[in-house]
C-alpha cells in the first residue's frame, strides 16, 4: 500500500506542475475571491434581508438563509459534477499514456514496484486530484457563504464527493483503455463515451420509449444497462446540495453501480497490465 | 559448488506477436551466466535481442520459454529488484521536475532512505551538482543520461544493468562515467553493460558475450576473445627493406613499420625474425596480435551467417 500511495503522490506532484491544474486551481480561487470581495449579504434573524453583488442590489423575496442559498448550492453541485467531469476527462487523459511511455515504463517496472501498485497508484492519484478540486470548489463556496451568512452546511462537500465517485468510474475506463491503445486522444474519447452513456443510462426510462419496439430498443436498453447512471448521480448531488429530498430511489445503488463498473474495468486493466510486455 | 551468480538465463526464448502467424523471434534459446562482482558486456548488431534480454531479465517482458534468475531469485520478486539499478536505453524523465525531486521519487519507490544531502552527493558524483535547481526539461541528452545513472545508483545496488550508459555523453563525461562504473565494481557490485560503443565495453568489462539473432555466438573473457592465436605484431625500425621483410614471412600491417607474422610456434616466429634481421631489419617491438571487439563482433556475426548459409 505504501508503494501505491507513493505512486499516487508522485502523480499529484506531477499534476500540480501542469498548466491545466494550475489553471483550474487559479480559476476556482479567482471565483471564490471575486465572490468573497463582491458579495455582500445581510442576514437579520436568520433571514436573508439583502444581497449585493458588485455593489448592486439583487432582487428577491426576503426568506430564510438556508432556503435562499439552496439554488446557489444546487448550481454549484451541477457545475462541479458536469463541469468537473468534462474537465477531468480532458485534463487527466494524458496521465496514463505518459506513465506507459517508452523509457518511463521500463524504468518504473524495473523498480521494486508491482504492476498492480503502479496502476492502482495512478488511479488513486487521479481520484485524489478529483476529490481535491471538488472539495476545494464546494468547500470553498460553503465556507465563503458560511462566513457571510452564518449558515454552515456540509452539503456541497457531499455533492463534491458524489462528483468524484462518478468521475472515478469514468477514469477507470480511461485508464484501462490506455493499456490497449496508448493514446491520450483515445483515452479522452472513451472518457466522453462513458460520460455520455452514463447520462443516457440515468435517463434510460425516459429514453427507451423513444425507440421503436424491436432490436434498436433492446440494444439501447442492453447498452445503457452496462454503464453507471451518472446523470442520476448528478441529480442526487444537486438534490443533496439543495437540501431537497432525493429524487432517486436509492443513492446506495447508484454508488454501487459506479463501484461495480469502475472496479470491473479497472480489474480488466490490471489483468491486461500484468500480461503486457513493454 | 560454483561461485554465486548475479544472473543466469537458461534456454531463453522470446517470440513477439504470433497470434495469427509464426511471430517474430527475438531470443532463440539463450544461455548466459554472469558471476557476482563481474563486469559483463553484451554486444551485438541491431536487432540481436540485447534489449529484449535485458527486459526479460528485469521482468519488464516475459520469456516465451526458458528460465531467468536474477541475484539467485525471480526477477518478478520486488525484494530482488530492490537490489538492482537499471538505466534504460531511452530514459523518459518528467520534464517539469528538478533532479532532486526525480531522485527522491525513485528513492521512495525503491524504499531507500535518501535525505537531501545524500541526493545532492549523488548528483555531484554524476556531475550534475550545478544543475540541481534546473528543470529536467531543459537538460541535454547527456545530462539526462547522467541523471538516469544517478537513479540507477540509488540504494547502492548489488547489480547494475546499464543499457547504453554513455549514449549522448561527451568524451570527458564518458571518462567520468567509466570511473563511476569502476568504483562500483571495486565496491563489489556486478555490472551488466549493453553498449554500442565497443571501446567503452572493452575498457570496463572483463567478460563479453556476442549476441546475434537471439543467441549467444561467443562468450568469454575479453583477452580470450581478442586473442588471435598464431598471429604476431612486429615493428621494425625505419629503413628496413620491405621486399626482404616480406620474403622473410611478414605481411604489412596498418601503419608504416608495422608488420604481421603468422607463426604456429615460438620457434617459427623466431626463425622468421632471424631471416628479417639477416636482411638488415631492426626489431623494435614484438607482441601477440590482439583483435579489438569490433573485429570479434564482425568475425562472430559473419561466421554465424556463413554457418546459416551452409546449413
Amino acid at each position: 500500500m505504501r508503494t501505491t500511495l507513493a505512486v499516487a503522490a508522485d502523480l499529484i506532484r506531477e499534476a500540480l506542475r501542469r498548466k491545466w491544474f494550475l489553471a483550474l486551481g487559479l480559476a476556482i480561487t479567482a471565483v471564490l475571491v471575486t465572490l468573497g470581495l463582491s458579495l455582500r449579504m445581510e442576514v437579520v434573524d436568520g433571514a436573508l434581508a439583502a444581497t449585493r453583488l458588485f455593489g448592486r442590489m439583487t432582487r428577491g423575496p426576503i426568506q430564510a438563509v438556508d432556503v435562499a442559498l439552496r439554488p446557489v448550492f444546487e448550481a454549484a453541485a451541477w457545475l462541479i459534477f458536469y463541469g468537473g467531469s468534462v474537465f477531468g476527462i480532458v485534463a487527466c487523459a494524458d496521465f496514463a499514456p505518459a506513465l506507459l511511455s517508452p523509457g518511463r515504463i521500463e524504468h518504473l517496472l524495473a523498480l521494486p514496484v508491482r504492476r498492480r501498485e503502479l496502476l492502482g497508484g495512478t488511479f488513486l492519484g487521479v481520484l485524489a486530484l478529483s476529490l481535491l478540486a471538488a472539495l476545494y470548489g464546494g468547500g470553498g463556496l460553503a465556507l465563503l457563504l458560511g462566513v457571510k451568512t452564518g449558515l454552515w452546511t456540509w452539503r456541497p462537500l457531499v455533492a463534491g464527493l458524489l462528483s468524484s465517485a462518478g468521475f472515478a468510474a469514468i477514469y477507470a475506463a480511461m485508464l484501462t483503455t490506455t493499456l490497449y491503445a496508448r493514446s491520450a486522444a483515445v483515452s479522452a474519447a472513451v472518457g466522453f463515451i462513458v460520460f455520455v452513456s452514463g447520462i443516457a443510462a440515468g435517463n434510460r426510462r425516459t429514453l427507451i420509449p423513444m425507440f421503436e419496439e424491436g432490436i434498436g430498443r433492446t440494444l439501447f436498453a442492453g447498452y445503457t444497462l452496462i454503464f453507471p447512471r451518472l446523470s442520476s448521480l448528478g441529480s442526487a448531488a444537486a438534490d443533496i446540495a439543495a437540501s431537497r429530498p432525493l429524487e432517486v430511489r436509492s443513492l446506495a445503488s447508484l454508488l454501487l453501480g459506479s463501484l461495480i463498473f469502475g472496479g470491473g474495468v479497472l480489474s480488466l486493466g490490471i489483468w491486461r497490465f500484468e500480461q503486457k510486455d513493454f | 559448488m560454483g561461485a554465486p551468480l548475479a544472473l543466469e538465463a537458461r534456454g531463453l526464448r522470446k517470440t513477439y506477436g504470433g497470434l495469427f502467424g509464426p511471430g517474430q523471434p527475438a531470443l532463440t534459446g539463450l544461455d548466459l551466466a554472469v558471476g557476482r562482482g563481474e563486469a559483463f558486456g553484451l554486444i551485438g548488431p541491431n536487432g540481436a535481442g540485447k534489449t529484449t534480454f535485458i527486459k526479460i531479465l528485469l521482468g519488464i517482458a516475459r520469456a516465451s520459454s526458458g528460465s531467468v534468475k536474477l541475484l539467485g531469485g525471480d526477477p518478478e520478486d520486488v525484494a530482488v529488484r530492490r537490489r538492482v539499478g537499471y538505466l534504460p536505453e531511452r530514459l523518459h524523465l518528467p520534464h517539469a521536475w528538478t533532479p532532486p525531486a526525480f531522485l527522491a521519487s525513485v528513492a521512495r519507490l525503491k524504499g531507500v532512505d535518501a535525505p537531501p544531502a545524500a541526493l545532492s552527493d549523488l548528483l555531484g558524483r554524476v556531475g550534475l551538482a550545478n544543475d540541481a535547481g534546473r528543470k529536467i526539461g531543459g537538460f541535454s541528452k547527456g545530462m539526462r543520461q547522467r541523471l538516469g545513472l544517478a537513479a540507477a545508483l540509488l540504494g547502492t545496488p548489488d547489480l547494475l544493468v546499464l543499457d547504453e550508459p554513455t549514449d549522448g555523453i561527451d568524451p570527458l563525461g564518458r571518462m567520468e562515467v567509466r570511473r563511476i562504473l569502476l568504483d562500483e565494481l571495486a565496491r563489489g557490485a556486478t555490472l551488466f553493460l549493453n553498449s554500442h560503443l565497443l571501446a567503452e565495453t572493452e575498457r570496463v568489462c572483463g567478460r563479453v558475450a556476442v549476441l546475434s539473432a537471439g543467441r549467444v555466438l561467443r562468450e568469454g573473457r575479453l583477452e580470450d576473445l581478442c586473442r588471435s592465436g598464431s598471429l604476431y605484431r612486429v615493428r621494425f625500425a625505419g629503413g628496413a627493406d620491405a621486399g626482404a621483410v616480406a620474403e622473410a614471412g611478414f605481411t604489412p600491417g596498418r601503419e608504416e613499420g608495422l608488420w604481421r607474422c603468422e607463426a604456429e610456434t615460438p620457434g617459427r616466429l623466431n626463425e622468421a625474425l632471424d631471416r628479417a634481421r639477416r636482411a638488415g631489419a631492426l626489431i623494435l617491438e614484438v607482441a601477440p596480435e590482439e583483435k579489438d571487439l569490433e573485429e570479434v563482433l564482425q568475425e562472430a556475426v559473419r561466421g554465424a551467417l556463413a554457418e546459416e548459409k551452409a546449413a
